[in-house]
């Protein structure tokens, strides 16, 4: 639990020193208005020269008592039109699972630059949704038109 | 050459000679060890098994279970091997005619005496249809085998103990691909196993100033930090934290990474000594060991409660439709080493698992619901007729209909009670096809029965050979009997429990069978064998004192060694037949086909 925190307090700092561009993450306030370092509120800008350029997605990442020997759970609010992500919004990427690659010395920033990766290079070996999956692999036209339809939804400010 | 493939006979044979003789110099040393500590292993199983056909050797009959095991090996091996020219006759042929052994193993000098073996004996030739080669390994001796193969890597190439195990489970314990292919590309391989290229100091924990771990964040001054070869160093705790997670919660040991992202080299035993507490590694060690048997395509655990041994046995999953590879555990429990069920000779791998799903899947309701019941036209509410006349009314749904022809009753105009449409077309084929089912369930319900009464039987006999022990203390405090003497009593509880389960497996077996001259000859064994089983079964059952007479002593021996003839018998038939690929079932044996009904057409499917 100690551990948890220290951590989390160490990477609170590393990002404010530092984070890449067009990124956002913040611990989220609690109902009385104290930092809940646990459950931190991210946005992830769709990478240039990609088909998602222009968009920022909200995503939101719970770590476990157990972080950082486990992996944090990272969601998209709202759920995201992604072959790879769930329709509950969970991100399903291999540094996340802890029976894959999850490794404690994994930072905040390269989760967040790993998704970033992921929106454009989804993975067909492990599908978490049917629609865009189906779509992907079938239909790349009308894939990439829903994409553009979501980043519209979703544009960075 | 692994030691695996040399046939039972063989090794008994020269464990045999061991106690007697010395070994003949033509043995490489560390086979010659290899080969006295397993036949050791077998002779003391040969003391516990019960009478069976799963080698040669182990197919004595129950009399001579008084015989000290040395004598014991010689006895089974009776009139056959002195037909025997030489022993090395009796290795090669074995070799060849089994087609098991190891893709390791260079045979290619067996064909001429394939053919000497042939002129040696029909006998001989027979018997191997039931022969399994295969040998069982205490904990120890898979340790042993393990730090064996890492001394010889660690010699031959110059590498450390840690790093050759490392290698080792790579390749999944093939010493002649890693040996090949590290002297062939050694930086690739190294990094595909996880394994630095350099070569670094004993693996130590350090303290070094104005060190901050990765995990934890911690940087006070006097932090112990630990590092693998890579270099990415991690305070102390972290590291422990990190490899109680792996080796506790997630049963990982052969592959356990470095904790820094994107490193994939291994953390080897040495370093995990080093940094965890005695108990940690200690389950460590046992998922290694567990790695080893596991890897190896050839060996497999001993299924049974509390049994740490493991077996070794070259048949492969191609071969199961041919052979039922039933080993024997030092444990005295028997399995069959193709799908670790208990032992279910005379069927096949395959059909057992037909039959098991079959008996536990409830598709016999299923038949019986086909076969008794309709369904409600609008609902499908599932409706047994129990008298009365053809106007059904669904107590579900009110829906009137015909019984015969299954429509509308208002749209039946006069024709009422006695549907004329029945006569003319689907009607017909609706009880066609009623009627099949019928006699497919009967068909089923015949053999279940038999299986299942065998082995309610079988588990009766258990219960009896419980208390046969007690028996056998009475009858020597009764009859002045020595404990040798009443011994007898042990093995008839024994054949009856083995032929019982042998028998359980025969209905099975028959189930899936389609009817032509063999099975008629099939069927009189099974026959043979079952009566001499009740027989047995039912003196078994006496009372002490009758027990004591001399005459019934006499009758259960024989009868008993009778019993396990005609098991043997049976199993050999079945066993060659398999082999030669001579049976013709109802179901496909080597793809998972559907299921074809066993009433359509007897023979007209065959395997394959």
């Amino acid at each position: 639990m100690a551990l948890c925190q220290n951590r989390l307090q160490e990477e609170r700092k590393q990002w404010r020193k530092d984070h890449p561009f067009g990124f956002y993450a913040r611990p989220q306030k609690n109902a009385q208005g104290v930092l809940d370092l646990k459950i931190w509120e991210c946005g992830i800008p769709g990478k240039e020269k990609t088909i998602w350029e222009g968009g920022l997605f909200k995503l939101t990442v719970t770590f476990p008592d157990e972080y950082p020997t486990k992996p944090p759970k990272c969601k998209f609010v709202p759920p995201l039109f992604h072959p790879n992500v769930y329709p509950s919004g969970t991100v399903c990427l291999s540094i996340l699972n802890e029976e894959e690659a999850w490794k404690p010395a994994i930072t905040m920033k390269q989760i967040l630059l790993g998704i970033q990766d992921l929106l454009n290079d989804p993975n067909p070996e492990s599908p978490a949704q049917a629609e865009a999956y189906n779509l992907f692999k079938k239909d790349r036209v009308e894939y990439e038109r829903r994409i553009k339809r979501v980043v519209r939804e979703n544009a960075a400010p | 050459m692994q030691p695996g493939t040399i046939p039972p006979q063989t090794r008994k044979r020269k464990a045999a000679e061991a106690t007697t003789s010395p070994i003949p110099d033509d043995t490489p040393p560390n086979k010659k060890h290899q080969l006295t500590s397993a036949g050791k292993h077998q002779l003391e199983g040969l003391e516990a098994a019960p009478p069976t056909p799963l080698t040669t050797t182990t197919s004595h009959n129950g009399n001579d279970s008084d015989a000290d095991p040395g004598a014991d090996v010689m006895d089974s091996d009776d009139d056959f091997m002195s037909n025997l020219s030489s022993e090395d006759d009796m290795i090669q042929e074995d070799d060849s005619d089994n087609d098991i052994s190891n893709p390791e193993d260079f045979d290619f000098d067996d064909e001429p005496d394939l053919d000497a073996g042939n002129k040696d004996s029909q006998q001989t030739m027979k018997r191997n249809y039931l022969d399994i080669d295969f040998k069982v390994y205490r904990p120890e001796d898979i340790q042993k085998q393990q730090d064996d193969l890492v001394d010889e890597v660690n010699m031959i190439l110059d590498i450390s103990k840690e790093e050759a195990a490392i290698l080792l489970r790579y390749f999944r314990w093939n010493r002649e691909r890693l040996i090949e292919d590290y002297m062939d590309k050694p930086r690739q391989v190294l990094d595909a196993a996880g394994l630095a290229q350099t070569a670094a100091d004993k693996p130590r924990l350090q303290v070094i100033p104005g060190f901050m771990c990765d995990i934890c964040c911690e940087d006070g001054p006097g932090l112990e930090s630990f590092a693998i070869k890579c270099g990415h160093r991690f305070c102390v705790d972290c590291y422990r934290q990190y490899l109680s997670q792996k080796i506790r919660e997630e049963g990982e040991a052969a592959r356990i990474q470095c904790p820094a992202d994107g490193c994939n080299l291994i953390i080897d035993a040495r370093s995990l000594d080093l940094l965890v507490t005695p108990e940690l590694t200690e389950r460590y060690h046992e998922l290694l060991m567990r790695t080893y048997v596991e890897d190896k395509e050839t060996l497999k655990w001993c299924p049974s409660p509390d049994c740490a041994n493991a077996v070794e046995c070259g048949v492969k999953k191609k071969d199961l439709a041919k052979v039922v590879p039933t080993v024997s555990c030092l444990c005295g429990h028997r399995f069959c080493f193709g799908c670790i069920y208990t032992d279910h000779q005379p069927a096949p791998c395959e059909l057992v698992k037909r039959w098991l799903k079959k008996c536990a899947d409830d598709s016999e309701t299923a038949n019986w619901i086909s076969a008794n019941t309709k369904e409600c036209p609008k609902c499908n509410s599932t409706i047994e007729k129990n008298g009365g006349c053809n106007h059904m009314t669904c107590r579900k749904c009110k829906y009137e209909f015909c019984w015969m022809c299954m429509g509308l009753w208002s749209e039946h105009g006069t024709s009422w009670y006695n549907c004329n449409r029945f006569e003319e077309r689907s009607g017909a084929e609706a009880r066609d096809a009623q009627a099949k089912s019928r006699v497919s369930l009967e068909r089923y319900l015949h053999y279940y029965n038999r299986y299942h009464n065998h082995e309610q039987s079988a588990r009766l006999d258990k219960d009896l050979y419980m208390k046969t022990e007690k028996k056998m203390v009475e009858l020597q405090k009764q009859s002045g009997m020595s404990w040798i003497e009443v011994q007898y009593l042990q093995s008839a509880s024994q054949a009856l429990q083995t032929c019982r389960q042998t028998l359980m497996w025969t209905y099975a077996f028959a189930f899936y069978l389609a009817r032509n001259n063999l099975t008629e000859i099939f069927e009189s064994n099974q026959k043979d064998l079952e009566m001499a089983v009740e027989n047995l079964s039912e003196m078994f059952e006496k009372p002490v004192q009758d027990l004591a007479q001399p005459g019934l002593k006499v009758d259960i021996m024989d009868k008993t060694s009778y019993c396990n003839k005609r098991r043997l018998i049976l199993l050999e038939d079945t066993a060659e037949n398999l082999q030669k690929g001579k049976w013709t079932f109802n179901v496909d044996l080597v793809s998972g086909a559907p299921h074809v009904n066993p009433t359509s057409a007897p023979g007209t499917s065959s395997r394959r």
